[in-house]
This record gives structure tokens, C-alpha cells and sequence, in this order.
């Protein structure tokens, strides 16, 4: 199969690219080693301070509804973090101080969400809280199973029955100015956190769980649905095993799937993520990149990859390919010709680009609009 | 007598303290025991978990040979929710001399341990992952033991004769009259609270920090610390505890335990100052795994979990002030006879299998000071917890039908883990998803065991002991037990603290899998949860 | 010795990171809460079992197989792998009769095929469906496959002749539904092969694949199996022959199932066995060419079927349904519909299969296609149970649209 560009990485990173591709009509292909960071996207771009309309554009093509305020957002710990562009979910506030009562509504049996910390949290910042279980009997059959009381499950039947969760807070709700709720809203049903938030006479703040996200998969399903509508072609849990590199050219990319069918493109992207998604690999002596064997940036000594302390930053986590200006990656010190890398593959080697969510975006964007350029 | 006086305080919480503690509470003592962290936090916990059958000893040391197999009959018969009967192997390889073997199996044999030579290609159908090049292999009655549930029962026997434990409490100071000791001063160190108790003994149980609790009561212990390394790896990679059949050496002994499997162990000699906190080098991961993979290939290409260390308490003989006489077997100093310092003695060296052996020695002495005559009988009294033959018949008894958590319960809890039975449906919930703990089985731990913070449920419970090392069941503890305790505050710090011993454990073993594992756990808690 | 050979996990369960992602994919967690999900039953589990097969858990027999944890997951854990080779392993239990026959799919086509009237008549009646809920648990509510008057074999053998004509020869492994049920789609691929000029033939003798034995228990049987097709498709192999197939359960079993489940070795043919859909997409690439009928027009909505999606190959499906002139295309999102071979005919089954499939029978319905494109022959009956709406293979539908 023949591409304008191959995108290897499912991501956030790889679905910009491919969408950004895809809207200037070039036929594009991901190819995706099972799903990604986005499950467990905590709703917000890190640290995306400029006039973001690109961004939002390209995410409310696919339905997903951004806004941008810098500020803080309150986090599942009962912290407060800086946060400005974000998923319309999540509740941006221009300091720690967000109400003065605050009634922080959870369900029995569900530990993945931690009310004393917020309630601590808040009552930090000089809040009243005020704590409450649900005991709905439409979650009856998720407490049967002892795993499985996540918030996916749970989103799952807050599709259905969100209106019940509406109804028990407005009996709840005394004289608290906010509501704090798990993020387990909106899974298939986009509408639901906004009709939530409109059905309580109160400011709702959706908090987020223990993983999986329930706003990151809706980001993921609503950016590959997008991807697949502009003619996009998604190649779900299939891997790059190899490629072939003539002359500094990537040619084309072996998969594990499609064996001896190989992926040729023009212009291939490398969005595979860090060390969870395999897109670095590491053994005793070294860190690597295994689908082109690219250089990677990395102290030489073991012992140097890790702060003892496990709340420091950690060096390991700041590795990444090195690259060009153009965000080629390079081999040997030289860069492969039509080869970009985009994403968290790339670390902290470009602080310029933000990390996270932001650096995902911004390379993305960046290195689609070199291929388009370059095409011309 | 006094809420704060005692016939006897005991100062360390690891098995021989909890140990002693029994066997006083046993004769009618009123017993208190003092920690200053948890239990089983020392060398008792940083160790193989090793059921020796007394074979390693055989050769060089038969006294200890024979202790070994005494305490291992016992054991099996009062602590059977705590003991893995694997048996265990001693394999010759090609580079290792073959006619140690004979010397071996007749030492064994002489020190009361059952050694039997059997064919290779027998020991290989008895444990599959053995490395298949072996020339010779022997047949022991090793086992395994979980060090931290037979501490914890021990000390839950000792509180049902009337003990009384102080965890987290650390001795600030003796209280004198004259020439004896008569009382200790001690603060609590979540809470800051300070208080005195008195007795008219006081033993130091104390392992390798014995030394300084001597020092306190201003005698001298001559103390040598060992460093050990091992390495925990991913899954149970053997049935049978595999060992060298030749010199005792480093890294020759791997012991199947629970879930996991472990190699050690390396010993090197380290200052006292570098006691608290010794990390595993480079160096010593890779004597750990090259020499792991001699006897079982396959570790090669299992994942490891995570490398830790424990120090030795090595005591040298007293007539021999250099150290270089170090002796491993028990040391039980009355410190009136040594030093004219009454009321004070130290119980120390031995090994994790002779605890019951040294908490007798050391009761018999306590006694003898007290003037009380009663027999020990800490040999035929099982611990609170044991009694069935094997978990399956304990889950099936308490349960009709059992959950995997209620399986995994039963072989963690024996038969207390019919205090689980009237828990209610939320209480199946699962906290730790690796080892399979319930909510119902964190709560119990709080409830019973004295459990305050996560590493205390971790050696009673084995939350974050699994594959992921805590990732999703650190934060959903620290839940539980700020409900428990009330200060989100202190919770807050335990939980950092909690990740931060596990990561301790991650970092000399940082790549692959274990650093992918990290980096998705530094996600979690910094980006997701915001810690 | 070198260490770098010394750190890698060679254990697959040990890549799971315990990122629960595949708990969010799972369709049976969504209905059936005694399953205990993907990632528990699998690697978590595995790791218990391993300690002591006591840790087995029979709540593993509600894993349809889907394998789409497998396809979710992130770190390339086989994770329905490890459940059905637990089961294997663990599962005591004797085979029920009700799975033995649902399992043994070419003996009873073979059985029943010859009275295909009588017996899709009876099947059809509510006496019948009433006495096999009630004898055999096999749930009065489904719809029972018809069997066809003439089996798929004959018909090739009649036409052997002028297959044989071809220059250039495929192999076809049919599998027991084109055989014994529904012939037609086997013409359909013949139809088109001879268009690209390539002439079919059957393998020497071929067996059902046995996957409905491996998820039913029945492991030695379906290693029979197994190694009776395995000799089949090399003498195929040998000739120089490609094995095409149409069936994308068929097709993950030869390929994958046989050696990760059942341990018997395939790698001389696996590279040889193929999805038709895979082996005509290529063809095209390379420059072959089929004619189409002026004027067909088709609103096709594909549905990947789980296994298809575990191959990896629902492009060529996708990408040969788009290349008809006249087809409008909709790709319908990832789901499963619940049928999962023989899981959703068990009686205990039946409200769980019908809640996995409804978020693709709703949307189905919501896109209201001419014909639902679909390569999996459970699914078919699934959706047009379900739905009502007519289920085609994309073989069948090119077959129509070419001349």
C-alpha cells in the first residue's frame, strides 16, 4: 500500500498529523500498537499559552469542545495545578479559591476517586466541604465484580442514567455554591458533562479518576473518528517491526500484521510515544529507538538515568530522539531525508515545544505543515 | 502494677523481639514491645524468606545444621499459613566439583537433615526450570517462609496473651537506677508523643541496630554489619527452592515465594552509618543475575521487580574484638554477667528460621532473672492463623465457593481470614489488583494487625508487592486508611513515602519493563492525580 | 556471558503495565459483571495461576475471544491468548453435550446437509428451538443457520475441470460454512478469481479449523484437527499454491490460534494462508483489473469482525469495497456483535451476546445501508437476527458488482 505519509503512533500526536494531512488531501496511514497515552490524558494541554485557534479548530471539527483560560485546575490529590487550553470538561479557575462550599459527591464502593484529599484540599484554601456516597442501583452490577468499579464501567452507565446522578445531587445539595464529581461522564454521549452541568443549580467541577480517562478515550474515539472520516486509514494494534532505508530515504515500513506487505509513503512520521509506548526502548547499557534506529539522546552511565528521589524529575523522562531543525531525527548523526519525529519521542530535546499534550500538538502541526510545504 | 510497667519491654519489632514476645506472654509476662518503624522492617524482612533445612550449614557450621532442622520441623507444625513446603534442590553444574556432593549428603546426614541424591533428570521433571546442564542434584526439606505474616502472627499471639505492641515508637533513653536499667523513654514518632515505661528487664532485639541500643544503655556489642543484595523477580519462576550443592558463596540460593521468586545474596561489609538505607549497586544486579541464571536459566529473561538489601546482624565472638572470629548462630548476652549492668540483655545474630529458638534462649533468660520458672512452649503451640494443611482447605472452609481474592486471603491470612467472612459485598472490592486484596482484607489489617501507614499494610497485606509495585493501590489505600486514621495530611506524606520506597526498589533495576512500569507510575501520581 | 541477553522478558504476561486499557475495551465486562475482565483473568491472573493453578478461575469461560483486549492493548500482551490457554490448561470440567455439538461444525453439516430441507424446516420450528433450549440450552430465541441442499466440495468437484484451465492456481480453504451452509460465497470467490484469471482449488481434504472445539474445551480434538489441516495446506504449500480464505475466523485460527493455543506448528504455511480479500487488493495494486457493471450502486456500511481486526486486515476488506464503482462506503465504529461463534447459541449467553452487539445494531439501523459488509460468517447471522438487515462478505459483493 502506497501513502502520502505513514504515521507511525496512534496518539494525540499521530492523529493531528494525520488529520492535518488528511484536511490538505493527503492520503495518510497510522498505524497504531494498541491504544495510547490519551487514556490517561488528564483533560488539559500542560502549558499551551498563545492564541490557540488552530487548535481549537481542528479539535472542534472532530467534536471536541476546547477552551483556554490560564489559571489553575483542581486536581484529584486536592492540588491545584496551572492549566489554560483544556477539554471544556475540565473547570479552569483563575486561582486556588473556587467557592466557599463545596459538596463532593462520589459512589459507594468506588476507590478510584479520592474525596477526603480534595475535600483536604479545599478546606486549605478556606472551603467548607461536604462529602457524600451515592448508592445508585443501576451500579449494582458493577460492585458484583471486584475489579471492575472503574470509570469507564461506570461512564458506561452514566451514559444512560446521568439524569439519576442529577436528581440525587439536587436532593443532596444544601447551600454549597459547587459540586465536585468524578470524571465519569460523557463516554459515548458527548453532551453529558455540559447537560450535568446545567441540570445543578451549582458551579459542577468534574475531577478526575484513577485511569482509565474517561474525557481522554472520548478524545481518542472522536480524533480517530475525524481521522477516518477525511479518509484516513487506521491501523489498530498492528506494529512497525523494520523498515526499509535506502540513502538516507525511508522507503517503506514492515509491520507485524501485514508481513511482507509493506507500507510505502513519501513521508514518514514517528509519533510512538516514550518508553511506555515502546517508542524508546531501553536494556542495561542503553536506550534506543527500534523501528529506525535512531540516536537518542541519553546519559552513558546507568545511574545517571534516575534521581534517587522519586518526586524529582527524572532524566530518563527527558530522553528523546534527537533531530534537525526540521524535526527529522537523525542516524549517525545525520538525518533520514524524509523522516519526522513528533510527540513525546521526542522529550525534552526541544523544550521550545512545551511537553506533553502541548508538544504533541505543536509538532504535530509543525511537521505537517513541512510535508505540505515540501509537496508544493 | 502500673499501666506503664511491665515485667519485661522488648525493643524491636522484627521476629526475634516478636518472637520473644510471644514466648513471654506465653509464661504470663506482661510484655510490652517497642519498635521504632514497623514490623519486620529489618533484616528480618530483607532476606530470602528462606525455610533452610540446615544443609547450606551442613558442611561448615553442623550446630547451626541442626538448629536449622530442629526450627524447620517446628515451624512447619506451629506457622503452617506462613511456610511454602517446596523442597528443595542442591545442584552441582559442570564447573562445580562433584565429589562435594558425597562430603555434603554425609554432613546432612549427621546433622539430622534428610538428603537424598537424586537422578538429574529427576530433579529436572521436580522443578522444570532447574538448569537443565546440572550433574548432580540432592533432595532437602527446604521450604519457604513469608517473613512478614510470621512476624505479624507472632505478635498477634503475643497480644491475645496480653502484650502490648508499640509500633512507630522509638527508645529515646534508658531509665537507671544505679547499676540497673529499670525503664525506657520513648517517643512516638507520628505523633510526637513522649512516654516512659519501666520494667525490671528490658531486651534488646534490635538485630544489626542493637549495637546502638547498647550503646545507649552504655555497654558495648560487637557488631559487624553484612550487606546483603537480592533481587525479586516478576513471577514464581520455581517450585522448589533451587540452591549450589558446593561452598556457601554469593548469589546461590533461589527461593520460590508467594508470587515471586528470589536470588541472593551478595555480602559485602559495610559501616554502621550506611545501615539505614543501603541500596543496591550496579555491581551487585549483575553478580545477582548472571549467577541466578546458572541455576535457573530462565530468570535471564524474567522481569525483575525489584532489587533490595538487608544488613546482617554479625556478632564476634567476645573474646575476639577484631571481628574476625563472626559467628551466625545465636548470641544471647546477659548484660549483668558481662558488663554489671542490670536488667538488660541482648538477644542477636542467629537467622529468621531460629527465631523461636533464640526467643526461647532469651525468655529462659528473662525468667531466670525474674525468678519465674515455667517452660517454654512456644514449640507446640501453633500461632494464631495456622492449623490447616493447606490454604485451598482454609478458603473452602470459610467460603463456599471462594473468590480469587478470598483464595489469595486465606493463603495470606489462614484460618483469620474467617474475619473476613462477615464483611459485606463492598468490601470484595479489589484494592491491590496484582496480589488480589480487598478492601475487606486492608480494613482487617488496619483493624487487627496495627497497621498505620502503607508500608505497614504492604508486609501484612502485600499491596504493591506485584507486578505494577503499587501504581493504582497506593493511592486507593491511602484512602482507606485516611478514613481509618482521619489526618489526610500525614496520609499524604505516607503515600509519598510509600512510592518512594517502592521506586527505591525500581531504579538499580531501571530498564525495560520495570522503566516503562515507572514512567507510567510517574504519569499517574504527578500528571493524572497530581500528588 | 552478556548481560543484554539477560534483561528482556521473554514472559509475555509480565509486559502488562496494569494500565487497565484493556478493561475499557472489553465487551463482555460491559454486560457480564461475574466475568472477571481482561486484565485480571489474564496477565494478573497468570501470574496467580502460576503460583497455583488453585487461582484458576472458571469465570474465564465467559471470554468470548474476541481478542479485542489484545487489540487495545498497548504493550502487545496476548492477553486472550493467556485466558484460553488457562482454560486449556486449568478448566476440569467435563464438555458439556450442547457444546460438543455446537463445536463439531462440519460433523453435523455433515450430518444434516444431505436433509437440508427437513432439517432447516425443523430447526426453524418453535417445537424444535423449544425442545433444544430445553435439552440442550441452546437458546430458543436465535435463529438457526440454514443448511445448504449441496455442499460447496461437490459443487467444485463438478467445476474442477475447468478451474483446472487456469494458468495461474489459488487454494481455497473454504471452512465448514461455506461448505455446508452457504456454497454461494465460495462461487462468488471463484467468480472473481477467474476474472483476475486465476483458477481455485480445494485442499486435498480440509477439517473445520477447530476454533469452536479450542473455546469449548476440546483441545485434543481440535489439535486433530489441526494437524490433519496443517498436512492439507502443505501439500497446498508445496505446490507453489497461496491459500486463500474467506472466513477471518478460519484464517486467525490457521495462522495464529494453531501454534500460540493448541502448539501445533504452522510456520511453513502460515505465510501462505491469506484472507481473499488481502490476496485480490494486491492483485489490483499490481495492475489486474476487474470490470464493473455500469449503473451498480450500493450503500455498504463494513463492520470489522473482532477477529479481523486482530489480522489487521479489515483494510483490504475496506479498501476493495471502496474501489467498486457505485459502492458509498461507511466504516462502522469498532464493536463487537456479541455472537462470537458459538458463545451467544449457549442459552446463558444469549441476553449477554444480544447487549454486546447492540451499540453496533443501533448504529447500524442509524446508517441504514443497502447491505451490511461483513467477513465473518457468526457475525452475519448475528447482525441479520438482530438487526434484519442482509449481511453480505465483501467477496460477494464484488462478485455482484463486477460483469
Amino acid at each position: 500500500m502506497k501513502f502520502n505519509t505513514v504515521i507511525i503512533g496512534g496518539g494525540l500526536a499521530g492523529l493531528v498529523a494525520g488529520i492535518s494531512l488528511q484536511k490538505a488531501g493527503r492520503g495518510t496511514a497510522i498505524i497504531s500498537e494498541g491504544q495510547n497515552a490519551l487514556h490517561f490524558f488528564s483533560g488539559t494541554f500542560e502549558s499551551i499559552e498563545d492564541a490557540p485557534g488552530r487548535i481549537t479548530d481542528l479539535f472542534a471539527e472532530a467534536g471536541i469542545g476546547l477552551h483556554y483560560s490560564p489559571g489553575v485546575r483542581l486536581m484529584p490529590m486536592g492540588t491545584f495545578k496551572k492549566a489554560a487550553l483544556s477539554l471544556e470538561d475540565i473547570s479552569l479557575f483563575p486561582g486556588p479559591k473556587i467557592g466557599s462550599r463545596a459538596l463532593i459527591v462520589s459512589f459507594a464502593g468506588y476507590h478510584d476517586f479520592f474525596c477526603q484529599f480534595l475535600a483536604e484540599g479545599l478546606e486549605k484554601q478556606g472551603m467548607q466541604c461536604r462529602i457524600k456516597m451515592l448508592n445508585l442501583p443501576e451500579l449494582e452490577h458493577l460492585e458484583k465484580s471486584p475489579s471492575e468499579m472503574r470509570s469507564v464501567q461506570i461512564a458506561r452507565t452514566m451514559d444512560r442514567i446521568w439524569e439519576s446522578v442529577v436528581r440525587e445531587v439536587r436532593i443532596l445539595l444544601r447551600d454549597e455554591d459547587t459540586v465536585i464529581l468524578p470524571q465519569v461522564f460523557g463516554l459515548q454521549d458527548t453532551s453529558v458533562p455540559s447537560r450535568i452541568r446545567g441540570g445543578i443549580p451549582a458551579q459542577v467541577v468534574f475531577v478526575g479518576t484513577l485511569p482509565p480517562s474517561v474525557p481522554g478515550i472520548r478524545t481518542q474515539m472522536l480524533l480517530k473518528r475525524r481521522y477516518q472520516l477525511l479518509g484516513g486509514t487506521y491501523l489498530m494494534g498492528d506494529e512497525a517491526t523494520g523498515a526499509h532505508v535506502h540513502e538516507r530515504v525511508v522507503h517503506s515500513i514492515v509491520t507485524h500484521n501485514l508481513g511482507n506487505h509493506f507500507l510505502e509513503a513519501d513521508n514518514f512520521i514517528l509519533a510512538t510515544g516514550t518508553f511506555f509506548s515502546k517508542g524508546l526502548r531501553s536494556n542495561p547499557f542503553e536506550i534506543s529507538e527500534p523501528v529506525f534506529g535512531v540516536d537518542v539522546e541519553q546519559a552513558s552511565d546507568r545511574t545517571d538515568w534516575y534521581n534517587p528521589e522519586f518526586m524529582r524529575e527524572q532524566p530518563y523522562m527527558k530522553y528523546g530522539v534527537i533531530c534537525d531543525d526540521n524535526l527529522r531525527p537523525l542516524k549517525d548523526g545525520e538525518p533520514l531525508r524524509n523522516l519526522f519525529a513528533i510527540g513525546s519521542i521526542l522529550g525534552q530535546t526541544r523544550p521550545g515545544l512545551g511537553s506533553g499534550g502541548e508538544l504533541a500538538i505543536r509538532s504535530a502541526l509543525a511537521v505537517a505543515d513541512q510535508i505540505l510545504k515540501s509537496d508544493e | 502494677m502500673a499501666n506503664n510497667e511491665f515485667d519485661v519491654i522488648i525493643i524491636g519489632g522484627g521476629i526475634t523481639g516478636a518472637g520473644t514476645q510471644r514466648d513471654c506472654a506465653m509464661r504470663g509476662l506482661k510484655t510490652l514491645l517497642i519498635e521504632r518503624s514497623d514490623i519486620a522492617t529489618g533484616a528480618t524482612g530483607r532476606n530470602h524468606g528462606l525455610l533452610h533445612s540446615g544443609a547450606r550449614y551442613a558442611v561448615n557450621d553442623p550446630e547451626s545444621a541442626e538448629e536449622c532442622i530442629r526450627e524447620n520441623m517446628i515451624l512447619r507444625r506451629i506457622a503452617s499459613h506462613c511456610i511454602d513446603e517446596t523442597d528443595g534442590l542442591f545442584i552441582s553444574l559442570p564447573e562445580d566439583d562433584l565429589s562435594y556432593q558425597q562430603t555434603f549428603v554425609e554432613a546432612c546426614r549427621k546433622a539430622g537433615i534428610s538428603a537424598e541424591i537424586i537422578d538429574p533428570q529427576l530433579a529436572k521433571r521436580l522443578e522444570p526450570m532447574v538448569n537443565p546442564d546440572l550433574t548432580g542434584a540432592v533432595k532437602v526439606p527446604d521450604g519457604s517462609v513469608d517473613p512478614f505474616r510470621l512476624c505479624a502472627a507472632n505478635m498477634l499471639d503475643a497480644r491475645l496473651h496480653g502484650g502490648q505492641v508499640r509500633l512507630h515508637t522509638t527508645v529515646t533513653g534508658f531509665i537507671r537506677e544505679g547499676d540497673t536499667i529499670t525503664g525506657v523513654h520513648t517517643r512516638n514518632l507520628n505523633t510526637g508523643q513522649e512516654q516512659d515505661f519501666f520494667a525490671p528487664v528490658t531486651v534488646n532485639a534490635c538485630g544489626i541496630w542493637g549495637h546502638d541500643i547498647a550503646a545507649l544503655a552504655g555497654v558495648n556489642v560487637g557488631m559487624f554489619p553484612a550487606k546483603g543484595a537480592l533481587l525479586v523477580f516478576a513471577h514464581r519462576v520455581n517450585n522448589m527452592v533451587i540452591n549450589r550443592c558446593r561452598k556457601p558463596s554469593n548469589a546461590d540460593i533461589l527461593v520460590p515465594g508467594d508470587t515471586v521468586c528470589i536470588i541472593g545474596t551478595t555480602s559485602t561489609r559495610i559501616p554502621f552509618e550506611e545501615c539505614d538505607g543501603v541500596s543496591v549497586t550496579p555491581d551487585e544486579v549483575t553478580l545477582l543475575i548472571t549467577e541466578g541464571a546458572k541455576m535457573a536459566p530462565s530468570l535471564s529473561s524474567t522481569r525483575i521487580l525489584r532489587a533490595y538489601a538487608g544488613v546482617r546482624p554479625l556478632v564476634s565472638a567476645d573474646d575476639d574484638p577484631s571481628g574476625r572470629n563472626i559467628s551466625r548462630g545465636i548470641v544471647c548476652l546477659d548484660h549483668e554477667e558481662r558488663d554489671g549492668l542490670k536488667g538488660f540483655i541482648t538477644i542477636t545474630g542467629g537467622k529468621l528460621m531460629t527465631y523461636r529458638l533464640m526467643a526461647e534462649i532469651a525468655t529462659d533468660t528473662v525468667c531466670r532473672k525474674l525468678n519465674i520458672d515455667k517452660v517454654c512452649s512456644t514449640a507446640v503451640t501453633p500461632l494464631p492463623g495456622s492449623g490447616e494443611p493447606s490454604y485451598e482447605e482454609v478458603a473452602r472452609k470459610i467460603w463456599e465457593k471462594p473468590s480469587t481474592a478470598q483464595k489469595a486471603a486465606a493463603a495470606r491470612l489462614g484460618n483469620n481470614a474467617a474475619r473476613l467472612r462477615t464483611r459485606n459485598r463492598l468490601d470484595e472490592a479489589l484494592v491491590c489488583e496484582c496480589e488480589e486484596v480487598s478492601v475487606g482484607e486492608v480494613n482487617d489489617a488496619i483493624d487487627h494487625l496495627e497497621a498505620t501507614t502503607l508500608t505497614d499494610l504492604r508486609r501484612r497485606t502485600r499491596i504493591g508487592m506485584g507486578t505494577c509495585q503499587g501504581e493504582f493501590c497506593a493511592c486507593r489505600a491511602a484512602g482507606l486508611l485516611a478514613k481509618a486514621h482521619g489526618c489526610i495530611e500525614r496520609e499524604r506524606d505516607d503515600l509519598k513515602a510509600f512510592l518512594q520506597e517502592r521506586w527505591k526498589g525500581n531504579f538499580p533495576i531501571g530498564w525495560g519493563d520495570t522503566l516503562r512500569e515507572a514512567e507510567y507510575t510517574q504519569w499517574v501520581y504527578k500528571h493524572v492525580l497530581g500528588i | 556471558m552478556k548481560l543484554q541477553e539477560y534483561t528482556q522478558s521473554s514472559h509475555n504476561f509480565e509486559e502488562c503495565m496494569k494500565c487497565t486499557v484493556c478493561t475499557a475495551y472489553c465487551p463482555v465486562l460491559q454486560v457480564n459483571p461475574l466475568y472477571p475482565g481482561p486484565k485480571q483473568a489474564g496477565p494478573d491472573g497468570e501470574r496467580l495461576r502460576l503460583k497455583d493453578p488453585f487461582f484458576f478461575n472458571y469465570a474465564l469461560k465467559y471470554c468470548l475471544n474476541c481478542k479485542r483486549c489484545e487489540v487495545a492493548c498497548p504493550s502487545g500482551v496476548k492477553v486472550a491468548d493467556l485466558i484460553q490457554a488457562a482454560r486449556i490448561k486449568y478448566d476440569t470440567s467435563p464438555v458439556k453435550w450442547r457444546d460438543r455439538m455446537l463445536a463439531s461444525t462440519d460433523f453435523m453439516g455433515h450430518l444434516a446437509r444431505p436433509f437440508a430441507p427437513v432439517v432447516n424446516g425443523v430447526t426453524g420450528l418453535g417445537i424444535t428451538k423449544t425442545m433444544m433450549d430445553a435439552m440442550f440450552k441452546i437458546d430458543r430465541r436465535r435463529t438457526f443457520p440454514k443448511y445448504s441442499a449441496y455442499s460447496f466440495e461437490s459443487w467444485m468437484g463438478r467445476h474442477e475441470k475447468e478451474q483446472a484451465a487456469f494458468a495461474e492456481q489459488v487454494a481455497y480453504f473454504h471452512g465448514c460454512y461455506v461448505n455446508y451452509n452457504y456454497p454461494r460465497l465460495g462461487r462468488h470467490l471463484v467468480k472473481v478469481l477467474n476474472a483476475l484469471g486465476v483458477g481455485v482449488q480445494l485442499l486435498e481434504k480440509e477439517k473445520c479449523c477447530g476454533i469452536a472445539m479450542i473455546t469449548n474445551g476440546m483441545k485434543a480434538e481440535a489439535t486433530l484437527h489441526a494437524n490433519h489441516n496443517i498436512v492439507a495446506l502443505s501439500k497446498a504449500v508445496d505446490k507453489g499454491l497461496m491459500v486463500l480464505t474467506t472466513s477471518s475466523t478460519c484464517t486467525l485460527t490457521l495462522r495464529d490460534e494453531y501454534p500460540s493455543l493448541l502448539g501445533v506448528d504452522n510456520s511453513g504455511v502460515r505465510d501462505f494462508i491469506m484472507m481473499a480479500s488481502r490476496y485480490i487488493c494486491e492483485r489490483i495494486e499490481k495492475g489486474a483489473e476487474l470490470h464493473f457493471k455500469p449503473g451498480f450502486h450500493k450503500n455498504v456500511a463494513y463492520h470489522t469482525p473482532c477477529h479481523m481486526e486482530k489480522l489487521g486486515w479489515g483494510v483490504f476488506s475496506e479498501r476493495l469495497l471502496k474501489m467498486i464503482p457505485g459502492v458509498e462506503f461507511t466504516m462502522l465504529d469498532d464493536a463487537c456483535c456479541g455472537i462470537a461463534g458459538t458463545y451467544g447459541f449457549k442459552r446463558e449467553n444469549y441476553e449477554a451476546s444480544q447487549a454486546i452487539g447492540e451499540p453496533l445494531f443501533n448504529q447500524i439501523k442509524a446508517v441504514n445501508p443497502d447491505v451490511v459488509a461483513c467477513d465473518c460468517e457468526t457475525c452475519k447471522w448475528q447482525i441479520e437476527m438482530s438487526t434484519g438487515y442482509q449481511v453480505m462478505n465483501p467477496i460477494s459483493i464484488l462478485a455482484e458488482a463486477i460483469i
